[in-house]
């Protein structure tokens, strides 16, 4: 008989410790890789290129500063992302949610920008975090009482989200839109918060924004209530068995909406974050372009939706967004760092087949062949003698 | 008695044999050596508990698994199934427990799914369905080939997946316990569809752990135990003696705990009620009609029934897990509040579902974490709105000790057998006290020790005043466990009897949806 | 409405709604295999991208640029949907992150994107652009002449496609087949039947028909090139499958009323109705969200087709 290639997967019972933290640095490290290689072939020197994109990104003066700045959404749309996914439910919508949240946020923001910073500051939070709701309880709402498929929603909902901020912008004449001088009616733009209602920043030679601060604040509060409160208890069981979760008496549908929401809460303040530390006026083009939900959803997956980590993972993918937007032009288009992005995702997501199987390629193992169906009989000897057979499930005494 | 490890290369007789046939998983050698024939003509059945091998016999018999050592021949000649489909084209074919059929088709696209003799061309309707009838026909089994597989019932369903091995020319047929899922009057039309082939010819392998089942439809038996071969006899030629034969599955003289019938039981009133209870399932259709019953305290009431009758929507709403379309479920006379998992649980009344791992166990998360899985709100196991963990640590360790569970705290439940996984199902929901506990098939697929301490833990927990409704496909369970058995069949329940001398036969007509007149039986 | 705007209307939709028909009848085979492909979006940026690129370099004939472009397109498509198939079918990898990875990938802001910048793509029209037949010499009977006799290739082609599609779900062998792996994978693989491959294949051909649909958007919709030219209709297309209850004749037309409502403005604004243009862009993604939120709750999700097995790996060691 032949030899043929195969592969197939033995299944583990519990994923070994060392995957979890093996896996990400090999993502990000493949995915170079292969933008070298995408650079080469395009006739560009991909090691000048990441040398000048480590420079900018954390060497030079102010580089770093610039990285936590890229960084700051990421982090807050990776826990939007993570707490969600974890529960395998898919809010895609982190990127039109952040948008709602800046709306308002910017609303708030000009709103009562003199009026003393912490004020205005919560306020605008307040109004983020109520944006990012409202645009996330939509679908939330769909899925739980019409049963409706939330990828479709929230994807939708991205794409009607900057509508309404051109719409706000560009084509009408709404409290957001600056009117007050001639040119701003010819070339519209959004009316800019007061100085005093800029959020402030920490340290000198490494300038940390407040958003970062809140959202590693955020993170370290999301895994204590993740790991040791009721409520993270009841999220653990239902994103591991939704069955098992009805059967202990929690009711799913009123959860998936909290996290929902939760989510659609920290893509808002995301959104507030960027009003208040950033461009400190409403951008449509910019949050458009900035797909913060789709990288934040990357950022989370890097690290397999852990919350303390995606400090870490939003760092990386910041610093990666802040070089490529520092050396954007004829020698490192933009796109490129879309394609380093979706790489470590694609590879994150194949993956976690590592986590669950054990692969073995081009020989058949001589413990396990194909079986037992559904690991029960794995550890059958070493505690009551069952044999492989009960593993059918279907025999009755 | 076969004498192991001589081949024979007797082409004419021997449809397919095993020699040596050696196979292990992590942890356990499911068979160890096995010489196995089935001969053209004869009904053979291989009798084994559960667990003992047989059917990974099989699943080596037809391409499923590879044997580790050892070999697979048809007529004589050695073969390496490398898939089912390698089988298929030996003339091998095993109707498994588990039926292979596409419930959104009909019966004539089952039968000809994945036969490749019309490659490519067009799909013939009408042809199909005539050669599925006329199949039909030969071995009196009647199926409508236009039939929708959704709409069968188990008993149908079989047919059209013994129609299938025989429309794709099969010469021996394995049937893995194809009888747990029939009614006593089904299985005897089985046996006589089954006897018809063998007439003709085939080889019918019947896979069972029913002795009488096997002394009144093989010619040999092969008796399997701990992946041996531990017997076998020509039951055309030796006179039966069951007792021996049990003792070659088993080992040893095993009884199981038996209900004692001498204490009187259920006193005073009904712990649980059950008043005009309907239900449909997720698809619209009925799955519960008026169904009235009720259990006292200390009392098991066992719910018989072909499974897909209604018995799982029968515990799920009673757990709160599913919300009757019309009538009651009472605890000690109050009515529980409908589709209320939570209440039902604070009302005392716990549930051991058939699904055990993945809806009564998550089985991702640890077995403390699954210990608490009810009682997490518990003030003692808290501090505000934070879970306390030595005190989950401390309350798991008192379980595993107490129901004799071998597995740490920490461990994952997906990683416990099955046996252990539902001694910590039974560990949690009996500890915490139940007033009623409903129990759906808590022994299936287990294997013989685990199966008798869950016997044990449940006449325990009856004994202590629990009313316990025992909701089972085995009936020589329910009949050995219950005080009265209640029948049910198509979401109805039939009637109810006095489990104290009745006649299996009885139940079976119930089973079928008979009434108590056409069972000949006396109403409690 | 007056005769002309309903006919300008048929028109505008079959123009917009073919691509959706392109990319819904290739999404509609996967998912009939099983494989929800989430890819499709950059699937298509992918196949627009590469085509254009072709039609802008090549040195030839107009037919043959067009001809070679679309095929390229499709060869593009199927590459994605071979790595898309590879991680969600042999490496069991989740559909959803694994198909927005696609996205990030080769999307608006991955590589086609890239690929429009380093080709210097953005700005000029197409050299060639898809052209029209006149069918019998009746594209100039009223109303149905232009609208059945004097579409362009692909509309054919689309047409073409989803009869044969048609015939191949319910009359083929094979098509039973792939109905079986889409419900029950398990008992398909127990029948013989190899369900990776019909995946594969199925995600594959899905994909090259994503990539021509992308190729639609460059060479005939806006015949020039914008980073993310094709605006979330692979995300359309998706919703299309589901609200089309996966069957070929239902999915035309629903893809010609997408059309329509994408058109609507252009169609309006011609004839001097004034509104805000984002209302008229927002109208196809909130109809995505209405249609599928209409066949996802009650009564209609009683006859709902959903393949049982839709978005579940399939492994034979698993019960």
């Amino acid at each position: 008989m032949q030899w043929r290639p195969e592969i197939h997967f033995e299944r583990r019972l519990k994923p070994p410790r060392w995957l979890g933290v093996a896996t990400p640095p090999i993502a990000v490290i493949v995915a170079l890789a292969i933008g070298a290689l995408v650079l080469w072939a395009s006739g560009r020197d991909p090691v000048d290129i990441y040398q000048r994109m480590v420079r900018s990104a954390f060497t030079n003066p102010g580089a770093f500063s610039n990285t936590l700045i890229a960084a700051t959404p990421l982090l807050l749309t990776g826990l939007a992302a993570a707490i969600t996914f974890r529960m395998k439910v898919w809010n895609i919508g982190a990127d039109g949610q952040l948008m709602i949240g800046a709306v308002l946020a910017a609303a708030a923001g000009t709103y009562f920008g003199g009026q003393g910073l912490a004020g205005v500051m919560t306020l605008m939070i307040l109004a983020g975090i109520v944006g990012g709701c409202v645009w996330a309880a939509i679908a939330a709402l769909l899925r739980v009482y019409m049963n409706t498929n939330e990828v479709l929603t929230t994807l939708m909902l991205n794409y009607i989200a900057p509508l309404i901020l051109f719409y706000l912008i560009f084509d009408s004449t709404s409290y957001w839109r600056d009117l007050s001088s001639q040119s701003a009616r010819v070339f519209p733009q959004a009316k800019t918060l007061a100085t005093e209602a800029f959020w402030p920043e920490y340290g000198t030679t490494v300038v940390v924004p407040f958003g970062f601060i809140l959202g590693a604040a955020l993170a370290v509060a999301l895994f204590f209530v993740v790991r040791s409160t009721r409520f993270g208890f009841q999220m653990r069981v239902s994103a591991d068995s939704p069955a098992a979760g009805r059967y202990a008496g929690i009711r799913t549908g009123r959860l998936l909406i909290l996290v929902m929401l939760l989510s659609g809460a920290l893509a808002g303040i995301a959104g507030a974050s960027q009003i208040g530390d950033v461009s400190h006026r409403l951008e449509p083009k910019n949050l458009q372009l900035a797909v913060f939900g789709y990288t934040g959803i990357a950022v989370a997956a890097l690290v397999r939706y852990h919350p303390l980590s995606i400090i870490v993972s939003a760092i990386l993918v910041g610093a990666l967004n802040n070089a490529g937007f520092n050396l954007q032009g004829p020698d490192l288009p933009l796109g490129l760092i879309g394609v380093n992005q979706g790489i470590i995702l694609l590879l994150v997501a194949a993956s976690e087949v590592t986590a669950r199987y054990r692969l073995v390629i081009g020989r058949r193992s001589r413990r396990c062949d194909r079986g037992p169906p559904d690991g029960e009989a794995a550890e059958a000897s070493a505690t009551d003698g069952a044999a492989a057979e009960q593993s059918d499930g279907g025999a009755t005494s | 008695m076969t004498a192991a490890g001589a081949p024979t290369r007797d082409q004419d007789r021997h449809t397919v044999s095993a020699r040596g046939v050696t196979k292990a998983f992590p942890g356990v050698v499911a068979n160890d050596g096995v010489d196995f024939d089935a001969d053209r003509g004869e009904v053979h059945a291989l009798l084994g508990e559960n667990g003992s091998g047989k059917t990974t016999l099989c699943k080596i018999l037809t391409g499923l698994y590879r044997p580790d050592a050892g070999q697979v021949l048809v007529g004589g000649d050695p073969v390496a199934f490398r898939s089912p489909a390698d089988a298929y084209e030996a003339g091998i074919f095993m109707v498994h427990q588990h039926f292979s059929l596409v419930s959104s088709m009909t019966v004539a696209e089952n039968v000809v799914l994945g036969w490749h003799r019309d490659k490519g061309r067009v799909f013939n309707r009408r042809q199909v369905e005539e050669e599925v009838a006329r199949a039909a026909e030969r071995f009196d089994m009647h199926v409508d080939p236009r039939a929708i597989i959704s709409r069968l019932s188990v008993g149908e369903r079989q047919r059209v997946e013994i129609l299938k091995a025989f429309y794709r020319g099969a010469r021996t047929l394995i049937l893995d316990e194809p009888t747990s899922v029939l009614t006593p009057q089904e299985s005897e039309q089985l046996f006589v569809s089954l006897r018809r082939m063998a007439s003709e010819g085939e080889a019918v392998v019947f896979i069972s752990h029913k002795l009488d089942e096997v002394s009144a439809l093989c010619d040999r038996v092969t008796v399997l135990r701990q992946g041996q071969v531990s017997g076998s006899a020509d039951l055309r030629t030796t006179s039966v003696d069951a007792r021996g034969l049990a003792r070659m599955m088993v080992g040893r003289d095993i009884a199981f705990s038996r209900r004692s019938r001498s204490q009187p039981v259920g006193e005073g009133e009904p712990a649980l009620e059950l008043r005009n209870v309907s239900a449909v399932d997720d698809d619209g259709t009925t799955a519960l009609e008026d169904v009235t019953l009720s259990v006292r305290p200390g009392e098991i009431l066992g719910v018989a029934g072909v499974a897909g009758n209604g018995q799982v929507a029968l515990g799920e709403v009673i757990a709160g897990l599913r919300r009757s379309t019309s009538g009651d479920v009472r605890l000690r006379g109050e009515p529980l509040p409908p589709g209320n998992p939570r209440a039902a649980s604070d009302r005392g009344l716990a549930y051991v579902p058939e699904d055990r791992i993945g809806t009564g166990l998550a089985p991702g998360l640890t077995v403390a974490d699954n210990c608490v899985l009810k009682s997490y709100r518990q003030r003692q196991l808290g501090r505000g709105p934070f879970l306390v963990k030595p005190r989950i640590l401390a309350r798991t360790q008192r379980l595993l000790e107490a129901f004799n569970v071998k597995g740490t705290a920490d461990s994952l439940v997906r990683q416990l057998s099955g046996g252990n996984a539902q001694k910590v199902l039974l560990a949690r929901e009996i500890s915490s006290e139940p007033q009623v506990l409903v129990v759906a098939t808590p022994t299936r697929g287990l294997d013989v020790s685990a199966m008798e301490s869950i016997r044990k833990l449940l006449l325990e927990a009856a004994a202590r005043g629990a009313a316990i409704l025992l909701i089972s496909e085995d009936l020589a369970e329910i009949l050995d466990l219950a005080d009265r058995i209640a029948v049910i069949s198509r979401g109805r329940i039939q009637g109810v009897l006095e489990a104290d001398g009745t006649d299996p036969e009885q139940v079976g007509v119930l089973m079928m949806g008979g009434s108590l007149e056409d069972a000949g039986a006396v109403a409690p | 409405m007056n005769e002309s705007l309903f006919v300008d209307l048929l028109a505008a939709g079959l123009l917009y709604g073919t691509p959706l028909v392109l990319a819904g009848l290739g999404e509609l085979l996967a998912e009939r295999s099983g494989v929800m492909n989430l890819g499709v979006e950059a699937m298509m940026l992918m196949g627009a991208v590469t085509a254009f690129w072709f039609v802008q370099s090549f040195e030839g004939p107009g037919w043959l640029a067009l001809l070679l472009a679309i095929l390229l397109a499709a060869l593009v498509g199927t590459a994605m949907a071979t790595v898309y198939a590879f991680a969600v079918v042999t490496l069991r990898a989740n559909q959803v992150v694994s198909g927005l990875a696609l996205l990030i990938l080769g999307g608006a802001a991955g590589l086609s994107s890239y690929l429009a910048a380093i080709g210097n793509l953005s700005g000029p029209a197409a050299r060639f652009k898809l052209p029209t037949y006149d069918v019998l010499g009746l594209s100039d009977v009223p109303i149905v002449g232009p609208l059945i006799f004097g579409q362009n290739a692909l509309v054919y082609v689309s047409w073409l496609l989803v009869a044969l599609t048609a015939f191949y779900l319910y009359r083929t062998q094979t098509g039973l087949h792939l109905q079986a792996v889409g419900e029950d994978p398990r008992s398909a693989d127990a029948m013989g039947i190899n369900v990776s491959r019909y995946r594969y294949g199925h995600t594959m051909v899905g994909g090259a028909l994503a990539g021509v649909a992308g190729s639609y958007y460059t060479l005939e919709l806006q015949p020039a090139w914008i980073d993310g030219i094709t605006a979330g209709a692979g995300w359309i297309a998706i919703a299309l499958v589901i609200t089309a209850f996966w069957r070929p004749g239902l999915l035309l037309t629903g893809a010609y009323l997408f059309g329509i409502v994408t058109s609507l403005g252009f169609t309006l604004q011609a004839r001097g109705v004034d509104l805000p243009p984002e209302i008229f862009t927002s109208l196809p993604y909130v109809l995505t969200i209405l249609a599928v939120v209409l066949v996802s709750s009650g009564w209609s999700r009683l006859r709902f087709n959903a393949p049982a097995a839709l978005g579940e790996p399939y492994s034979r060691e698993e019960a």
